[in-house]
């Protein structure tokens, strides 16, 4: 055994299989520099918040570089109702104000992103009313039909509980509003 | 009564089910324990965080093959395991005096210069060790894992965990008296 070597009763000490007390005497000093080693050990948590938001939005960002060859179908089809629906006399939409309300007493940030502002997530944001969780904004919006979703924390989307929801055809729900 | 945390096989299918959104609550559960876990064998926190963010994609991609719903944490830990192994394979050049610089500024919270100068060295000591005995080291003296539980993550035996445990203790000591 060599003079770096620890005694492998004192090998057990740091497994924690005995005690220093259970040491013979010649190898108490030992043990206690083993002891030291082991106390010096940092356990301390490595903080990385960063990385939820890196990873979601790295997931995002890679599903919606597919949107726009799947979204073409879909805009063909827009672009042909629009052309149809505009010999039509235009008239004003009448405006309704509505309540968007979701109870999210973990969350930090909720806004609204849908239809009605371009899917932009940071346009409406909610309020948070009272120590509740109760997450609010109120909006005026053209009668009509609307989808939306509540986005929690800037990452997660989350489909009104109180509200029909649709597949987007992209694996997400978007809640459904009419007026 | 408020509901308990709900369980990662839960949250695991209904990612798969398409609730993509739903794979932040396991990110946030787990990315600081393994954070810790990726900083003691990188010796760099910023490594670790990449190396995490890295594999909890890496899990995201591969959910489908997560045999075992409700052992996801098992089984993610095994994709972040390869991926520090593969970053010190790549990095071998690396300043082990730098990195272990590194996790001492990132990580310091607690205890004098004295307390840190110990850690600052243990940390350094460390990288001196093998992949394989580091590895048995913080899994059992920073994550506190009994070496049962390390056999069974790592799919060895006790023993052979003890084998090389005891040989980084020798390594240890020798690289501390050194350092003196």
């Amino acid at each position: 055994m060599s003079e770096h070597e620890f005694h492998p009763l004192v090998k057990q000490l740091l497994d924690g299989d005995i005690t220093l007390a259970d040491l013979p005497a010649d190898l108490r000093a030992e043990g206690e520099e083993a002891l030291r080693l082991l106390a010096a050990v940092d356990r301390s948590v490595v903080s990385v918040p960063a990385v939820t938001w890196r990873v979601m939005a790295g997931l995002e960002q890679r599903r919606r570089r597919v949107r726009p060859w799947l979204l073409a179908p879909a805009l063909a089809l827009a672009a042909a109702l629009i052309v149809w629906i505009l010999p039509a006399k235009p008239a004003a939409p009448a405006l309704v104000t509505v309540r968007f309300v979701l109870a999210a007493p973990d969350a930090h940030e909720v806004s609204l992103a849908g239809t009605f502002n371009r899917w932009d997530s940071h346009a409406t944001p909610l309020v948070r009313s009272g120590p509740t969780g109760v997450w609010t904004a109120t909006l005026t919006l053209p009668a009509g039909q609307h989808q939306y979703a509540f986005v929690v924390d800037g990452v997660r989307w989350v489909p009104d509980p109180g509200a029909p929801a649709v597949d987007d055809g992209f694996g997400r729900r978007n809640s459904v509003l009419t007026l | 009564m408020r509901p308990g945390p709900e369980a990662d096989g839960e949250i695991v299918r209904a990612v798969l089910a398409g609730d993509r959104e739903r794979y932040a609550q396991l990110v946030e559960r787990y990315r600081d324990r393994y954070a810790r876990y990726a900083a003691r064998m990188l010796g760099s926190a910023d490594a670790a965080e990449d190396a995490v963010q890295d594999a909890f994609v890496r899990a995201f991609d591969q959910l489908s093959q997560c045999k075992d719903p409700d052992k996801f944490v098992s089984w993610f830990f095994l994709i972040l395991r390869n991926r520090c192994f593969a970053e010190r394979r790549r990095n071998r050049t690396e300043s082990s005096l730098e990195a272990a610089e590194s996790v001492a500024a990132a990580d310091r919270t607690d205890g004098g210069a004295e307390a840190g100068e110990r850690r600052r060295a243990l940390q350094l000591a460390l990288m001196e060790l093998t992949p394989d005995q580091r590895e048995v080291f913080v899994l059992k003296h920073v994550e506190g894992l009994s070496y049962g539980e390390i056999a069974e993550r790592l799919s060895t035996s006790v023993p052979s965990l003890k084998m090389r445990m005891h040989r980084a203790y020798d390594t240890l000591r020798e690289q501390l008296r050194e350092h003196k």
